[in-house]
């Protein structure tokens, strides 16, 4: 049975993602992704935690970080991650136009998640604390560097898949490709879990 | 993998929709779980080595739950998907366990 077989007799089935063998073997694949990011951000907090009390003449994290500022974005986050999970729910009603809404609600978060980053970092480095101003910042910067780049790197993705279901629309080929990109931003959003407990809190804990 | 093909490709036994419900359980547990951790610096005064321990219970229980209801990893057909990420956390905690030794000792 061909890819195309679900898509032209008009009617998809209940759970498109996982219809077709390329479909299970693209989400299988993804999870692998996955296991090598988590490596990927383990070694960035590894080192950081390694590193975070190496200050040298730069402003500590105690001093640096603001909870409420934090808390915004974790909401930001958080709420995002449930849009992306109502868009998947809506994916296996097969409901086009609430999957589409709820993405874009996603990306929106997304790059309001994103400002608040550039203006966090803008506001650290008028305090003095630049990328190469100690061991501290370098491995900080690096790590939730890392995590906005993904993030930015989501909202792109998130928005070309929302032009291709706008042209193709939806079917057993493009399913999988909404349904891994959902994983991929609830994994953002678990590797923030571990960037405001051991960057944020822990560094207001000393 | 093969016996999640043979269910999907049968129309009578894959037709309820799951509901909102546990997702919003799902999101009501992580918003719950990140304010304790949140007010427990907030609130200061407690001794530091018991809101560590409070932080990383609160981070691990959150992203428990993410994976299992947000990401799926609790369906069927996530064997594999399971060993995948579970072989990445294994080598995280070698890493960080070598690092902090390496640090600390």
């Amino acid at each position: 049975m061909s890819a195309h077989d679900h898509h032209l007799d008009g009617h998809l089935p209940h759970e498109p993602e996982k219809a077709t063998l390329e479909g299970r073997n693209k989400i299988l694949g993804f999870w692998l992704f996955l296991g090598a990011e988590t490596v990927l951000f383990g070694t960035l907090f590894a080192a950081f935690i390694a590193l975070r009390h190496q200050t040298l003449d730069g402003p500590t994290a105690d001093h640096l970080f603001e909870l409420p500022m934090v808390f915004a974005a974790t909401m930001i986050l958080l709420v995002s991650s449930l849009a992306s999970v109502f868009a998947v729910q809506a994916l296996h009603q097969h409901k086009v136009k609430p999957m589409i809404v709820w993405l874009i609600v996603t990306i929106l978060l997304g790059l309001g998640f994103l400002g608040l980053e550039i203006y966090e970092f803008n506001t650290y480095v008028s305090e003095g604390h630049k990328f190469r101003t100690s061991a501290f910042s370098s491995s900080f910067y690096t790590l939730v560097g890392f995590h906005g780049a993904h993030v930015a790197f989501g909202v792109l993705w998130i928005g070309l898949l929302i032009a291709q279901i706008f042209k193709k629309g939806l079917t057993v080929v493009t399913a999988p490709k909404i349904y891994v990109s959902a994983i991929y931003w609830h994994f953002i959003d678990v590797v923030w879990v571990f960037i405001f407990t051991v960057v944020y809190l822990m560094g207001k804990v000393g | 993998m093969a016996s999640d093909h043979a269910v999907s490709s049968d129309p009578k036994r894959r037709h309820r929709h799951e509901g909102p419900q546990k997702h919003i359980v799902a999101f009501v547990l992580s918003l719950a779980l990140t304010i304790i951790a949140f007010a427990a610096v907030a609130a200061g005064e407690i001794n530091m080595t018991f809101t560590y321990i409070i932080l990383v219970a609160m981070a691990l229980l959150q992203v428990f739950v993410q994976l299992a209801f947000w990401m799926h990893l609790k369906d069927r057909g996530h064997l594999f998907a399971t060993m995948g990420i579970v072989f990445g956390i294994i080598v995280v905690f070698t890493m960080v366990i070598m690092a902090l030794y390496w640090v600390w000792w």
